[in-house]
């Protein structure tokens, strides 16, 4: 046999291929030796062929139950996968959801680790809670306080906002880590969300107000910006998320002196929104473990943009001027005042 | 010393490892067999077991352990048990081993249709 010619069906075709010349010569005793080869050949080709057969139903059955058990296990994955997701959704409430993401992302390290890290941490605390919760039916209080959590909590994940854990009435709650936008965005992105709390607040307290709640919660906020240690604290059993350090109880501290509705922020958070908003030096206080004496700002409000000094002349005979006098330099606004002043003269002795 | 008979063949995915020694006897063929091309995998095999009866000085003793073959390699297969069967015929004795995993029905029975199809050789259904 050649071995580079090998054909699965070689000697069956070559028998064949001997046939019509045997058949044309009329010898019958050739055309009966080769009605023999035929023969031979012919049955062990139907022998091998009911063998291939079966093998093949036998290989089909196989996949066809191989399939059936993928549908089965295909199933039973879906439903694994709908309860995961219940799951997870479930846990989304009781996590923050940076950690939350990356955690179902496989990307979270849940060793116990913690780095120190320059976060801005915020504190808020309602006034007076015990009296108030004293004051109301426990059913409403529920309600308010769920509403009070749920609307502060949506304002601070939307500024990016790590959401560490409600004390009672007290939220406390960082920017800088996992993710951050650089010291001084995260210090900024947390105090527009503060400034929109209580704007938010004050906006629940007219509805409260009106639905009977006739003291609604007030709260105080507290911002600080310092070195943190951040991350896993706890056992292997059970790890918990959060920040430690003397910058963080000095937040708390700045929340507890804050006035009523007000947010006192630090000299560091300070520095970072001097543009952003209004404040009044307050008094500098001190903190067991932190060294400095700390400078405190109370927030009196947003600092309004500044309006351009522009000026628009528009008269019905065609003239129009649209001036900007800050974008002159000193010598061409001193030309553009001799020359307006000028025309002014000039229109005035035209018309005598 | 190796004759043009011997063989040692690699397994691949798709191919089985094959090893021919015409002067220990020897004969083995195990892994998976769907070729791409399954007459030039199975050729070389085929040429060197169809000269086993004019090289062979010895009794034949072969092993098979296949997990998957699909229909144009157990064509092929036939070609070398009809291999064997020459060599019995050229009066050296044949002993087949045919190894099937425990749990590998299909195997199992593909190895009992070959011990029929072959019935003057020596073969051996046996689990391992």
């Amino acid at each position: 046999m050649d071995e580079q010619l090998f054909d699965l069906y070689d000697r069956e075709k070559r028998l064949l291929a001997e046939g019509p010349a045997i058949i044309e010569s009329g010898d019958a005793i050739e055309i009966r030796a080769f009605a023999e080869r035929l023969f031979e050949r012919f049955s062990k080709v139907v022998r091998e062929n009911e063998d291939l057969t079966r093998h093949s139903d036998r290989q089909e059955q196989r996949l066809v139950k191989l399939n059936q058990n993928l549908k089965t296990q295909t199933r039973e994955l879906d439903q694994r996968k709908t309860e995961l997701e219940n799951l997870s959704r479930q846990l989304a409430k009781y996590l923050p959801p940076q950690i939350h993401e990356a955690l179902f992302a496989g990307d979270y390290d849940t060793r116990i680790a913690t780095r120190r890290k320059k976060l801005t941490v915020f504190f808020s605390d309602i006034q007076g809670f015990t009296q108030t919760s004293e004051n109301l039916q426990p059913e409403a209080l529920t309600e308010y306080l769920n509403e009070y959590f749920s609307e502060m909590t949506q304002i601070a994940l939307a500024h990016g906002a790590t959401i560490d854990k409600y004390m009672g009435d007290a939220m406390m709650v960082f920017f800088g880590d996992p993710e951050t936008l650089g010291v001084r965005e995260d210090a900024r992105a947390c105090v527009e969300m503060a400034l929109r709390m209580l704007e938010r607040l004050s906006e629940l307290q007219a509805r409260w107000r009106n639905h009977g709640f006739e003291h609604p919660f007030e709260i105080r906020i507290g911002i600080n910006t310092g070195y943190c240690n951040v991350g896993n604290f706890g056992s292997d059993q059970r790890l918990s998320y959060t920040i430690i350090g003397g910058e963080v109880n000095l937040a708390q501290r700045l929340e507890s002196n804050a006035e009523v509705g007000g947010i006192l922020m630090s000299y560091e958070t300070w520095v970072h929104v001097q543009d952003m908003v209004e404040v009044t030096p307050r008094g500098a206080i001190q903190m067991k473990g932190i060294a400095r004496n700390v400078q405190t700002y109370l927030v009196t409000g947003r600092k309004q943009p500044q309006q351009p000094a522009n000026y628009a002349l528009n008269h019905p005979a065609g003239v129009s001027i649209d001036l900007d006098p800050a974008s002159l330099d000193t010598l061409a606004r001193s030309q553009l005042a001799d020359q307006l002043s000028d025309l002014a003269s000039r229109l005035r002795t035209s018309n005598e | 010393m190796s004759t043009p008979a011997d063989l040692q063949i690699t397994a691949t995915e798709r191919t089985p490892e094959i090893q021919l020694s015409a002067s220990n006897g020897l004969f083995s063929m195990k892994g998976e067999s769907y070729p791409e091309d399954v007459a030039a995998f199975y050729g070389q095999i085929v040429h060197a077991v169809e000269q086993l009866p004019s090289v062979l000085n010895k009794p034949l003793e072969a092993d098979i352990a296949m997990i998957y073959i699909n229909s144009s390699s157990i064509k092929a297969i036939f070609r070398i048990f009809e291999g064997f069967e020459a060599v019995r015929r050229a009066g050296q004795p044949v002993t087949v081993r045919w190894h099937y995993t425990d749990d590998d029905d299909i195997m199992q029975e593909l190895g009992e249709d070959f011990k029929d199809r072959f019935p003057d050789l020596s073969i051996e259904v046996k689990a391992s």
